[in-house]
């Protein structure tokens, strides 16, 4: 688990674990979160290695920590991964491999990503999605919190085993229409969650079933040990195995604390 | 709910590929006009499939042993283990021993994009388990015999894993039984998630359109075909869902039934785990 507080606007815990029966190293998710250039707000990113596809991890990280360095939030960013693809190649270059490894590398490396940038001070976020990484917006208000936003999906049934995922070769025709933006304004105290597909799914389905685990999520979710605790509870509940990774941003508004203080 | 068992290196998946090497399968395959023979036809579909199960298997630098794959020939009066060189007389073979001991890698040239609009060749490794070859009479009912002894141990071994699939290839015509009525004893075979699965993949003689995964054998063009149709699985929902997602034409009550059709989009029907929709199969 990585803490961070970006000033004292957002409260950042990274919570993750590799699919049961995989050891740490075949962990293929990535996450990645910094200050914005005018450290007015944050960048974070998860991003999902495809499993049918080799040196997925390695493609992941790359996607996330690109996104966290740059300044762009919109679909150009998926113009300017040119070092990123360098980088992967160069790692697989001049590597002797069997037969099978390289015509699978020939494919390039898939991954899911997820992208948002908080701006701090205008209190509003701004995402940037292809694949099935999902972030879910959940505000402090009542008894009851409630779910703001889910994007770029909104049920669990709209997951998939095949979804569309930025491969480490080159974009395709198609990305374009599979770029997906979205915004939205935040409030003090607001949570947003970025997940991967299988805690994102399972997070949407407890919600629909009337079995939400928000409040558990704001209130309880602190440590690797309350993660693997619901991780453990998660898959006697229908959390399908896989890697898993959950990026909890806790939004203060700088404002509210300032009158506060 | 069946068929819902993860496949993983400690619950891999098993395929048991039946071929036919029978006399009858020297005859031209689709109507003869690419100048083909059926037993041609049907090597290039089983080193392709097996190549494409090592490609989606093969994971960095090394292979994940997601499945265990058979092959047994059936030809004369007898059905025996058909792969070759250092796995001859093996029933069931790891993935990752079958990827590093096919019979020879040959170097064939390719055409592929050349990101700048044109055309390039490019010299790609295809590997070989499996020569055409073809004798005497069709004991089917003997191989899905044999095939049900190898299932049967698997499913003691690994019963909570996914039952296995068997996919038959054939130009359809038993000459030592009743097909159906073997098929039902192989497919009553099962383990805790599931029955055993059996898939046939026709190839006629007779040319005419390509059929997949029909529901119904109504349209199907003879006797031999509408019997292997009887004797194929019902799809699972996964493999439904699947194989629309491959471009594949399936509904709720498909057979897993494919006639004079390269059958490749079939070994994608388990799930390992996500797959990139934008990788195009081979």
């Amino acid at each position: 688990m990585k803490d961070a507080k970006a000033g004292r606007e957002c409260d950042i815990k990274v919570f993750s674990c590799p699919k049961l029966g995989n050891s740490l190293e075949e962990y293929e998710d990535a996450s990645a979160h910094r200050h914005t250039r005018t450290q007015v707000g944050m960048r974070v990113a998860v991003a999902d290695g495809a499993t049918e596809s080799s040196f997925a991890k390695f493609w992941a990280v790359l996607l996330a920590e690109t996104y966290v360095r740059s300044e762009l939030t919109g679909a150009e960013f998926f113009d300017r991964l040119t070092p990123a693809r360098r980088l992967w190649r160069r790692r697989l270059s001049g590597r002797p491999l069997p037969w099978f490894a390289s015509e699978k590398a020939e494919q390039g490396a898939f991954a899911a990503f997820l992208g948002v940038q908080i701006d701090a001070h205008k209190n509003r976020w701004t995402a940037l999605a292809v694949g099935d990484c999902c972030l879910m917006q959940v505000d402090n208000v009542g008894k009851r919190m409630r779910v703001v936003e889910t994007f770029p999906l909104q049920k669990s049934s709209q997951f998939t085993m095949s979804p569309y995922l930025i491969g480490s070769k080159s974009n395709d025709e198609s990305l374009n229409e599979r770029i997906q933006i979205s915004k939205g304004d935040l409030r003090d105290g607001d949570m947003l969650l970025l997940a991967t597909d299988a805690v994102a799914a399972w997070l949407l389905k407890q919600h629909e079933d009337g079995r939400p685990l928000w409040k558990w999520l704001y209130r309880k979710l602190g440590t690797p040990g309350s993660f693997a605790a619901m991780v453990a509870y998660g898959r006697q509940h229908g959390l399908r195995n896989d890697d898993y990774t959950l990026v909890r941003v806790i939004h203060h508004d700088s404002r509210v604390e300032a009158k506060e203080s | 709910m069946p068929y819902q068992a993860e496949i993983s290196r400690k619950n891999p998946g098993c395929f048991v590929f039946l071929i036919d090497q029978s006399e009858s399968m020297e005859d031209p395959f689709g109507g003869g006009e690419d100048g083909r023979r059926k037993a041609e036809e049907l090597a290039t579909i089983l080193n392709k499939l097996i190549h494409n199960l090592c490609i989606r298997c093969a994971k960095s630098d090394s292979i994940y042993d997601y499945f265990h794959v058979g092959v047994l020939g059936y030809s004369e009066d007898s059905c025996k283990p058909a792969l070759g060189g250092e796995l001859s007389g093996r029933p069931l073979v790891p993935i990752s021993e079958l990827a590093i001991k096919p019979l020879r890698i040959e170097e064939r040239m390719k055409k592929a994009d050349d990101g700048a609009g044109g055309v390039v060749e490019q010299t790609v490794k295809f590997p070989v388990w499996f020569d055409p070859y073809w004798k005497g009479g069709t004991p089917m009912c003997a191989a899905l015999k044999e095939a049900t002894g190898i299932v049967e141990t698997w499913c003691q071994e690994h019963s909570k894993g996914f039952p296995p699939i068997v996919i038959n290839i054939t130009d359809g015509e038993a000459t030592d039984g009743d097909l159906v009525a073997e098929a039902r004893k192989l497919t009553a075979v099962g383990c805790d998630d599931g029955s055993v699965l059996l898939f046939n993949i026709h190839l006629s003689s007779t040319a005419g359109p390509s059929i997949e995964l029909p529901s119904s054998g109504s349209k199907l063009p003879d006797q031999h075909a509408k019997q292997l149709f009887e004797a194929s699985s019902r799809l699972t929902p996964f493999m439904v869902a699947r194989a629309n997602e491959l471009g594949m034409s399936a509904a709720e009550n498909s057979r897993g039934f494919i006639f004079n059709a390269q059958p490749l989009h079939v070994i994608h029907f388990l799930d390992i785990g996500t797959r990139p929709a934008n990788v195009h199969l081979r």
